[in-house]
């Protein structure tokens, strides 16, 4: 009995059900304290960074917890007991398991259930519970969160927080903030065919082209690159798309976007029809017609990709950490002498760049919450937890002594040896996240690059290295759109987007060829094109003239 | 569920002497036998398929050479899934809530189809109105979410057994059944004393076995598959049935977003979890049908002597 829910239906219900109306207050600092009067019992009054926060009574919050299956969820995690201890606040959680969260989330929003604090929010996913009033405008209470404040200002996060705002100027989303962007996903090679032709591990994408000749010549009767996920409804080899986009400067694959900023003319252009998008399309499709990557890299599923690789057909393929050790190397466990490494990310015509946001999913507040007398001390319980220094590293790593040794600052950082974490201790009887509770999805997330880099391996390290020097391209700027406005903005979106994704595979595949490229942009016209660029321009516009 | 007996004709004893099959009748013989081992070979391989998959490993299952024998013998998704605690208690979940709801189910759908199955009861379109009316409309998701909240069934079995306990299509199905039995039966009963309810608990239902186990059958199934009920009235992990834990499971295996939840066993069995989680979920309900199917049989029969 699985009822299709439409974000419309959503908004109705939420509306029609009258849930709490959203309490404004202002930007600054006075009128807040007297309308927050009634909301401060068990908050501190000198909570800030480098506090530990330890509510004044014991305090108990309403939750909605993700059960992850790898960790199910367990009342006796250490973890509760020790934030319990610490800051004096314990939960009443709601679990729901992974494989559908957001849809328990949407029911017990829309009809006033939802708890107090509701983690593993991806943004643009609370956009639909704004209109209805049950989710609180968390920028107006940023005086309640020194840590948070400290960090965005400190890792100069504000432009990325921008692009969370809605129309109104403020935003609903905690989100997790990263230092840096983390970069993961990249190719895998076999270095060991490498090797025996004598080729050195590519940089460029004009140098994978060489290798992949080389390669060809060698193995004629093969392709050397078939590639994975290309699960719809991107045009397929999604990550592929996404890594070469980013090298030519536009959007493609997983990293899809519909406009891209033009930082030249100060305005947004539509991704699918520049020219930077034709010359990555032209490059694929020079690989497709000299046969150096098999033309079902755009079709096939996951599972037949890592099937070639695994029986040496193919000899790179998209990887992130996790694929590449626990899949591909034990794939080919079984071809002598085969070796296999993430390749850092090929660079393009932008140079040595990355791009990526540097927000993650984060949490949400009930809107009954601000009514609640606990409010106040609830904002810096959460501040703490999920943005301080200390309650970063205790979510993640646990207790020092205990599951872990050393500092994190200094590199010093050990998982204590009795204790599991992915690939870090295999064999150690306990596991962090299954016997703990600690390093949970819903908890620990984000934080500063020297923390990121306390849980690679020291072939991850090395990769992330790579990537620390490259620059980090800005985001784009904001361009809030009207729920009006997101609702038609969406429907030219969907119509250009399957048409680009459509020609983009014919291009790559030789079913069209190039020379028909202005022919496709006239076609994405004919599907408002110019109409919906420049909405989005008109609301950076007016989202600019606002501020 | 297929009532032709294939063997029969092949047997000397069981043949009428003196009436010799035609040729025509024979290549029919043939010709069906042919179509029919094609249509179980159709369905079986892909039981056979799965079950390989669960006992294999899952470097064999990617490289695509398991088919009907497992490769690489092995137990470890098998072992995680059981070993846990949390599943048993889901399964017993199952149970009970397929067990409790099908009665419940049953007792209310043969009341409301043997009620409108009797043409002089006044009133009787309205009721069937109000059955196919629910057909076409519902209230919708959260709606029926505030209901059950408001009603204070969250988180008990109540939430899960009540709000689907009457399947309208059974209904029909069962109302038909019913209107096909011979009125004269029950005149008979009434002649010889009996009430309205003896008549239906002495008379119709003894002679409605086939359809009862049918729409046993139904329920169950529907319910010992069901999840999206308790996923949405239940908060607690030990309120939940097999298949919202198994369904997790997947989700889980198959998941590649969330970068904390990549566990070295998540993707050490993603492989084969598909398979151990359809073997497990489908064996008990397999095993119910051979004990089911003779209610078919003698429901086809019934039929036949009629009239």
């Amino acid at each position: 009995m699985n009822y299709p829910v439409t974000r419309r239906q959503l908004l109705a219900a939420a509306g029609a059900i009258g849930t709490v109306a959203l309490v404004g207050c202002g930007d600054d600092g006075s009128p807040q304290d007297q309308a927050l009067a009634g909301n401060r019992v068990g908050a501190m009054d000198n909570f800030g960074v480098g506090t530990q926060f330890k509510a004044t009574e014991a305090l108990n919050f309403s939750i909605l917890i993700l059960s992850n299956p790898a960790y199910p969820y367990n009342k006796d995690w250490p973890f509760f007991k020790e934030v319990t201890t610490r800051t004096n606040v314990s939960f009443t959680p709601t679990v729901v398991p992974l494989s559908d969260y957001n849809q328990k989330r949407s029911v017990m929003v829309s009809s006033g259930n939802a708890p107090f604090i509701i983690p593993k929010t991806y943004h643009p996913d609370e956009e639909q519970y704004v209109a209805g009033g049950a989710i609180l405008a968390v920028s107006d209470y940023m005086d309640l969160m020194p840590n948070f404040k400290d960090k965005v200002a400190k890792w100069n996060l504000q432009g990325d927080l921008d692009g969370l705002r809605a129309e109104d100027g403020k935003f609903y989303l905690l989100p997790g903030i990263h230092e840096d962007v983390w970069v993961d996903y990249s190719l895998a090679m076999r270095t060991d065919i490498l090797q025996k032709l004598n080729l050195t591990v590519p940089q460029t994408w004009d140098e994978l082209h060489t290798v992949l000749k080389a390669m060809k010549a060698a193995y004629p009767n093969q392709f050397p690159f078939s590639d994975r996920w290309s699960t719809p409804p991107n045009p397929g080899a999604n990550n592929l798309l996404a890594n070469i986009s980013q090298a030519y400067g536009t959007y493609a694959g997983w990293d899809w976007q519909g406009t891209h900023w033009d930082e030249a003319t100060g305005k947004f252009v539509f991704s699918g029809a520049m020219d930077q998008y034709k010359q990555m399309v032209q490059y694929l499709n020079t690989l497709v017609s000299e046969k150096l990557i098999d033309p079902e890299s755009f079709t096939q599923p996951d599972d037949a990709a890592q099937q070639k690789f695994a029986r040496g057909r193919s000899f790179v393929i998209s990887t992130n950490a996790q694929s590449l050790v626990n899949d591909y190397r034990k794939d080919i466990a079984s071809i002598p002498g085969a070796t296999v490494v993430k390749i850092p990310r090929l660079m393009g015509p932008q140079g040595a760049v990355k791009a990526g946001s540097r927000l993650e999913n984060g949490v949400m507040i009930s809107s009954k919450a601000r009514e609640s007398k606990n409010f106040v001390a609830m904002m810096q319980f959460i501040d703490w937890l999920w943005y301080s220094d200390a309650g970063q590293l205790f979510a993640k790593w646990g207790l020092e002594g205990q599951t872990y040794t050393g500092k994190v600052e200094d590199g010093s950082f050990k998982l204590a040896s009795d204790v599991k974490w992915a690939g870090l201790n295999p064999t150690a009887p306990k596991s962090l996240q299954v016997d703990y509770g600690f390093y949970n999805g819903v908890f620990a997330y984000g934080g500063s690059t020297k923390l990121l880099n306390s849980q690679f391996s020291e072939e991850e390290q090395e990769f992330q290295q790579a990537m620390a020097g490259r620059r980090t391209l800005p985001v784009p700027p904001p361009h809030p759109l009207s729920a009006d406005e997101r609702e038609q903005a969406s429907l030219w979106e969907t119509a250009l987007h399957d048409h680009v994704n459509q020609q983009t595979l014919a291009f790559i595949l030789g079913r069209r060829p190039l020379s028909e490229w202005d022919a496709y942009v006239t076609e994405l016209k004919g599907k408002n094109m110019d109409t919906y660029v420049d909405m989005i321009n008109r609301a950076y516009e007016r989202f600019k003239s606002k501020r | 569920m297929v009532a032709v007996d294939l063997r029969r004709p092949d047997r000397p004893t069981g043949r009428p002497r003196g009436i010799r099959p035609s040729r025509g009748y024979r290549v029919f013989q043939v010709v069906n036998a042919v179509i029919l081992t094609g249509v179980v070979v159709v369905t079986l391989y892909p039981f056979v398929n799965i079950l390989a998959r669960s006992f294999s490993q899952t470097e064999f299952i990617r490289s695509g050479q398991v088919n009907l024998w497992p490769k690489g013998f092995n137990l470890t998704t098998y072992g995680r899934v059981m070993s846990d605690p949390m599943f048993w208690t889901n399964y017993r979940n199952t149970v009970v809530y397929t067990v409790v709801a099908t009665a419940i189910a049953m007792v209310l759908t043969t009341c409301y189809a043997y009620v409108l199955s009797k043409k002089h009861l006044r009133g009787r379109p309205l009721l069937v109105g109000i059955a196919v009316f629910t057909l076409f409309f519902n209230g919708g998701l959260i709606p029926n979410y505030v209901l059950v909240s408001s009603l204070g069934l969250r988180n008990t079995i109540w939430a899960i057994v009540l709000p689907n306990a009457i399947n309208v299509f059974n209904l029909l199905v069962m109302k038909a059944f019913f209107e096909s039995l011979p009125a004269e039966l029950e005149e008979a009963a009434a002649v010889d004393g009996l009430g309205t309810y003896g008549i239906l608990l002495r008379i119709v239902l003894p002679l409605s076995k086939a359809v009862i186990a049918t729409m046993i059958l139904f329920y169950a199934v529907t319910f010992w598959n069901s999840w999206f009920s308790a996923f949405l009235y239940m908060d607690r992990l030990e309120l939940f049935p097999a298949t919202v834990y198994l369904r997790n499971l997947i989700a889980g295996a198959t998941a590649g977003t969330d970068q904390t939840a990549a566990s070295d066993f998540g993707l050490q069995v993603a492989a084969n979890i598909q398979a151990v989680t359809i073997v497990l979920t489908m064996l008990p309900i397999m095993l119910v049908y051979p004990f089911i199917q003779r209610y078919f049989v003698s429901g086809v029969l019934l039929g036949a002597v009629k009239g």
